[in-house]
This record gives C-alpha cells, sequence and structure tokens, in this order.
C-alpha cells in the first residue's frame, strides 16, 4: 500500500547554498557594528554566547536572516555557521525570510483569545487582504498570530515589528494604526498603569514621557463586539 | 519608608500596603528608590555585617518561595551550590516570563527594577556568584531599554561590578535579550540558550547547581523571587514570613486578565480568596455574566471550575487541596458564554507551537492533542476521542526532559475531567449501522 519513493526525501531539507537576497556590496558590517559585537562578545565566558546579541544586531540592519547574514555573523564572533543557523532557526522573533515593513503580532494565546484576539485577526485579514503568516503586495505589512506577549490584561493586543504593544484593540484603534503605519508612525511605547495606582495616585506613576505613553487601564467597557 | 503596614494577613487585605510595587512616583529611578524607598541599604548593610552563609538562612528562614511556578523554597534551593572553588559561579534571572495569563515580572521591571537588582546583589553576595545574567524574553523591548539606562547607572555609582560599595566583593550584572521561545523559561533551557545555543532543555541530573551554565555552578531565580530577597534582608526574615498565607508567605504580584471589569496586576499577600479577587479587586464579572471557570496560574496549571473555588485562596496548599496550582499567579477568569473545547484548542495549539522537539512523547503528544481537540471543536470528534485524549497525556506526563510535556498534558486532563458536558456537546453521537436499521446511543 504505502510506497516510499527512496528518491524523495521525506522532509524537506533546507536549500544549503541558496541564491543570495542581499546585494553582495551591503553585504558587511561596518567598523562600528564590529565594535559592537565585539562589545558582546565581552560580556560572556565564550563567543558563543554572542550569537543572540549578533543576530539581533543583523536583523537591525538587514531586516531579516537570510543564510548570506548569518554566515557574515558567524564570521563576526568566530564561530560555525551551523551553530549560527542552529540558534537562529531556533527562535521566533528572527525573521527567516523577508517581511513587509510593519509587522502585525496579534496575540491569540488564552487571555487575548478570550476577550477577542481572532475577531482582531479576522478584521485585519480582511482589512488588508491577506491571511496571517502573509506579507501584502506592497511588502508594507505582515501579520503574524503570536502567542502570549505578556500583556494579558490589556487583551486583546498586538505588537508592532518585535517593538511597541498597541493594547485593548477595536475596530478603531486598528483603523488608526494601520492609517498611521501607512504614513510611517510607529506607535509609542506604552506603559500601562496598575489599577491600584490609579486609585491611589490618581494615575500612572512614571514621569519620564519621553521613553513611553501612559495608559490607564480601561473600565472594560464593550471591547470587541 | 517605614514598613510595619506589610504585616498583613490575607483576610486583611483591604489594609495592605504594597511592598513590591508601593505607590510612589518614579520609583524605576535610581535616585527616587533611594531617596524614598531606602534603596540599596540592605544590601550596603549585608556587605559590612553579614556572612554570605547568613544571608542564605535568613531566606530560607522567611520561606520565600519561588514565584516561578514550582514554588520551591528560594534559601534551601541556594543552599544547594557547593562551597566557592575556583569555578566561576552564576546566577540567572528568570524574566523569560511567556506563559500565557502571566504577566507579572514585566511590571516590577517597568515600575521597580531596582528592587530586582538589589536582589540580585544580594543573592550574588550569599552564594558569591561572579555574575548575574538577566534572560529578558525579547519582545519586552522597552523593557529591556528601560534597565539598561539603569543598570548603567548603577555601574557609573560603583555598585555593580568592582568592589562594590567599596567592599572587597565583585560582581556583574549582564542583561540578555531572547527571541521569542517559550521554552527558554525552562531553567536548563535557559542556560542552552544563554549559551549560544538552541532553547533545548537538559536531562537533570546534572543539576545546574553542579554544573550549569558553561558548565560552572549555577542558581536560577524568578524576577519576583529576587525582589522579595531585598525586601527580607531590609526587614527581617519574620517581618516577610508573617505576610499573607503562612505556609507560602510574602505579598504577590496576581496578573488577572478575562472577563473582568477591572483586569490588571494588583499587588496583594498570598492567600486572597479567588472570589475576593473577581469580586472585590477586578470588580466582578464584566457584563454580569456568570463565572465559568479559573485558571490561577498561566495556562498550564488545571482550571478549577466555578463550583470548586469556594473557600479557595492563592497560596501553594490551597490551590493544591482544590486540585490546582499556584503556577505564575497569572489569573484567567472565564465567563459561562466560554466554550471549554475552544478553549482547551487554543491552548492545545499553544504547547504544539512551543514544544521544543527533543523529546518524542511531547513533540508527537501536543501535536495529537491539538489535532483530536481540533476534530472534536469542528463536530467530527466522538466520544471515544476523550478517552484517546487522556490516554495520550498518560503516554506524555512524567516522561520527557522537562515538565513541558506534563505542563501540556495537565489542561487537557482536567479541562475534560471538570467540563465533560461542554465536550459531550460537541461531539458526534455514537451511530451504529446496522444493515437498514440505525441504532443511536
Ligand atoms: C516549560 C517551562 C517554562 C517555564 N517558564 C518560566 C518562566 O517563563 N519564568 C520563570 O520565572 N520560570 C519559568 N519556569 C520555571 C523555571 O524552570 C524555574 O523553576 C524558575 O525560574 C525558578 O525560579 P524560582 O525558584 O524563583 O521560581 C518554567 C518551567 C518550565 C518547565
Ligand atoms: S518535554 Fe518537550 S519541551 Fe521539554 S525537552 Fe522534551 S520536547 Fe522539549
Ligand atoms: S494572552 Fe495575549 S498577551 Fe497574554
Amino acid at each position: 500500500m504505502s510506497e516510499f519513493d527512496i528518491k524523495k526525501p521525506v522532509v524537506a531539507l533546507p536549500d544549503m547554498d541558496p541564491e543570495p537576497q542581499i546585494p553582495e556590496e551591503d553585504l558587511f558590517f561596518t567598523e562600528e557594528e564590529l565594535e559592537r559585537i565585539e562589545g558582546f562578545t565581552e560580556k560572556y565566558p565564550t563567543n558563543r554566547s554572542a550569537v543572540m546579541p549578533a543576530l539581533w544586531l543583523a536583523q537591525e540592519k538587514f531586516g531579516f536572516l537570510p543564510p548570506e547574514v548569518m554566515k557574515l555573523v558567524a564570521e563576526a564572533i568566530d564561530i560555525p555557521y551551523a551553530q549560527v543557523y542552529g540558534a537562529a532557526t531556533f527562535y521566533t522573533q528572527y525573521y527567516k525570510k523577508q517581511m513587509g515593513t510593519y509587522v502585525l503580532d496579534v496575540c491569540c494565546s488564552f487571555s487575548c483569545q478570550a476577550c477577542g484576539s481572532y475577531d482582531v485577526l479576522d478584521y485585519l485579514e480582511e482589512k488588508l487582504g491577506i491571511h496571517a503568516g502573509e506579507t501584502t503586495e506592497d511588502g508594507r505589512f505582515t501579520i503574524q498570530e503570536v502567542e502570549c506577549l505578556g500583556s494579558c490584561g490589556t487583551a486583546p493586543m498586538l505588537q508592532v515589528t518585535n517593538g511597541p504593544y498597541v493594547h485593548n484593540l477595536t475596530e478603531e484603534k486598528l483603523d488608526q494604526l494601520i492609517d498611521d503605519l501607512r504614513n510611517d508612525k510607529m506607535p509609542p511605547f506604552t506603559s500601562v498603569t496598575m489599577p491600584q495606582d490609579e486609585d491611589e495616585m490618581g494615575g500612572n506613576r512614571r514621569s519620564d514621557v519621553e521613553h513611553t505613553d501612559t495608559y490607564r487601564t480601561p473600565p472594560a467597557p464593550e471591547r470587541w463586539i | 519608608m517605614e514598613a510595619t503596614n506589610g504585616k498583613t494577613k490575607a483576610g486583611d487585605w483591604q489594609n495592605f500596603e504594597r511592598i513590591l510595587l508601593p505607590p510612589i512616583r518614579d520609583l524605576h529611578k535610581l535616585d527616587v528608590y533611594e531617596a524614598e524607598y531606602d534603596g540599596y541599604q540592605a544590601i550596603q548593610k549585608v556587605l559590612k555585617e553579614w556572612e554570605p552563609g547568613e544571608v542564605v538562612n535568613e531566606v530560607k528562614q522567611a520561606n520565600v518561595r519561588g514565584r516561578g511556578g514550582a514554588a520551591f523554597n528560594a534559601g534551601l534551593k541556594w543552599s544547594f551550590m557547593p562551597p566557592k572553588g575556583d569555578r566561576p559561579r552564576y546566577l540567572a534571572c528568570n524574566a523569560d516570563e511567556s506563559e500565557p495569563g502571566t504577566y507579572k515580572d514585566r511590571q516590577l521591571m517597568e515600575y521597580n527594577p531596582h528592587l530586582m537588582f538589589e536582589g540580585i546583589l544580594l543573592a550574588n553576595y550569599a552564594m558569591q556568584m561572579d555574575a548575574c545574567y538577566v534572560y529578558v524574553r525579547g519582545e519586552y523591548v522597552d523593557w529591556i531599554d528601560h534597565m539598561e539606562r539603569e543598570l548603567e547607572k548603577l555601574y557609573a555609582k560603583g555598585y555593580v561590578g568592582e568592589n562594590i560599595f567599596g567592599s572587597d566583593f565583585s560582581t556583574d550584572i549582564i542583561l540578555h535579550k531572547g527571541a521569542g521561545a517559550y521554552i527558554c523559561g525552562e531553567e536548563t533551557s535557559l542556560m542552552n540558550s544563554l549559551e549560544g545555543k538552541r532553547g533545548y532543555p537538559r536531562i537533570k541530573p546534572p543539576f545546574p547547581a553542579q554544573k550549569g551554565l558553561w558548565g560552572n555552578p549555577t542558581t536560577i531565580n524568578n524576577v519576583e523571587t529576587l525582589a522579595h530577597v531585598t525586601l527580607v534582608m531590609r526587614h527581617g526574615a519574620d517581618w516577610f514570613s508573617g505576610i499573607g498565607a503562612p505556609t507560602h508567605p510574602g505579598s504577590t504580584i496576581y496578573g488577572i486578565s478575562g472577563h473582568l471589569n477591572r483586569p490588571g496586576v494588583y499587588e496583594y499577600p498570598t492567600g486572597m480568596l479567588i472570589t475576593d479577587l473577581i469580586e472585590k479587586v477586578c470588580g466582578g464579572m464584566r457584563d454580569g455574566k456568570k463565572l465559568k471557570a479559573v485558571v490561577p496560574g498561566g495556562s498550564s496549571v488545571p482550571p478549577l471550575h466555578a463550583d470548586m473555588i469556594e473557600g479557595v485562596t492563592m497560596d501553594a496548599d490551597s490551590l493544591r487541596e482544590a486540585g490546582s496550582m499556584m503556577g505564575t499567579g497569572g489569573m484567567l477568569v472565564l465567563n459561562e458564554d466560554t466554550d471549554m473545547v475552544t478553549y482547551l484548542r487554543r491552548v492545545n495549539h499553544f504547547y504544539q507551537h512551543e514544544s521544543c522537539g527533543q523529546c518524542t512523547p511531547c513533540r508527537e503528544g501536543t501535536g495529537w492533542l491539538e489535532a483530536i481537540v481540533t476534530r472534536i471543536d469542528e463536530g467530527e470528534g466522538n466520544l471515544r476521542d476523550l478517552d484517546l485524549l487522556i490516554d495520550l497525556c498518560d503516554q506524555m506526563e512524567g516522561r520527557t526532559i522537562c515538565a513541558f510535556a506534563d505542563a501540556a498534558a495537565w489542561p487537557v486532563r482536567y479541562t475534560i475531567e471538570r467540563f465533560r458536558e461542554d465536550f459531550e456537546a460537541k461531539c458526534k453521537p455514537a451511530v451504529f449501522d446496522t444493515g437498514g436499521v440505525t441504532i443511536s446511543a
């Protein structure tokens, strides 16, 4: 019954020598970046430990981590490519393929699910005409369904490109967010107040608003639907 | 700040004055922390007057139970460290916080990071550590930047680094940013991740105290646990163990989410009644709906049916008796409209997605759990699938490298046991084709 075709591998192996996606003339670290990477290695007893911060730096610079960038990182911290590849493919926040300029990570874990995160996802999919995991044709937006982002009290929420969180989503908020991002206006980092602070201190306790916006926990009006 | 007021039994929670997250504006800034909150007094006192071993004993006596999930006595864990030799020694502060429903460590890192830093210094002194690596989940970029700024000030003032506070003790604190993997919260996986490897958990023994980071003695503690250490050393073990539930003392940060009027992060003593937390603290159920289920400590602990929460308090013993666990104290509250099959399907999806894939029972099991529950959720399952699910749980629990597989199996086992009617309502009735005559059972 079941035929095993020896020529067809059961598991798709990664292409060992894919077409480079970053033009060769751009594929380098500047002196300053190399110095920063050197700084990472100094924080740990082994160079290998610097792989995560170095990959973060590379992703900030190149936008994603194709094999040639992983090789560059391997050279910079002087460890085998296979080790960099192993680490980069394990963690979800390292982008292995090119993403949209803005990645909308919608949390759909259980607290958010309970508060309507799938409606958020549906709304975004409809609005942008793509499915979760896809990128719009103009390369502007990618939508992803992600696991708990650690902001369950303000569910449903999302994170924009490994950066700021947007809380207590509603249709209007999503419309606003998409409009802003079309104009390259990122949402600010938001600090969510504790309900106890609102009672005892009348609101937010942080005054350094140059870094974060403040956000008071709404008394849960009709949120989604 | 005079903090005798912390001495509050849970019953008197209305009069509780917060100790981890007191209402002080800009407490996250070093100068405010020092001026208004006795900041870095405890470590200076300890460096001058205490032997390292005495600190370990004090923390042990205070019975600070780990806030990362297992509720293990922190001082006792510290005492497992071998005597100081030539090998370097490390503390790892676990700020990976990825358990669905958990978001308390973030508040601590945002509003009172120095309480954690001071706790780290105390722990490092108690165990004579060379450095502490704080492993923060990668999504918390803003909070990492924010802590990095404060840490720079600490180095500049000589509170961290060489000869801290002019003593002969030197120690470092290094922030490490993760990159999105729930499993890296497991202590041995966290160590592999710090070493630059894939975040695969390691087989124990050897335990981290013998062979941890880079093969050297290591201890792992949660952010909130280390923050409590500062309070213990500031006010003494007796003061600490007088707060909250006697067997699980201290205050704790409850991260409460779900169908409530005022969800959010609250600090109260341990041992609060679940019903008080829902009704009095969070303003009751949203839209006046009825309560259906409470998940007291993150997605991996067994959910409690609304009938089971009467008189149950938030501490390890009471919750164990009730049939659940304290976990991380991240509590999810669900109302009567919730379909527990859909709930379980999403929880299973999480574990399927996050399994590191080393052990067959976990890698395959989590996938099958999701597939079967999805089948039921889509109306294609039948009653025998419920037995099949329980059987799968039996095959997963206790048979893997780390506790992840157990954490994936418990919600399945107990959701089916406690909310069976939801599953039965979605299962197809068994239909036997007997050649023309259809009998349904
Ligand atoms: C799958 C898994 C995930 C875990 N995730 C976390 C986590 O995100 N944060 C945490 O503090 N502990 C987590 N733990 C518990 C840690 O392994 C460890 O017990 C804890 O950090 C010890 O600190 P404590 O004694 O201070 O609680 C996890 C455990 C397992 C098995
Ligand atoms: S139990 Fe699961 S998560 Fe833990 S080591 Fe095994 S496969 Fe990995
Ligand atoms: S479940 Fe969405 S942030 Fe935690």
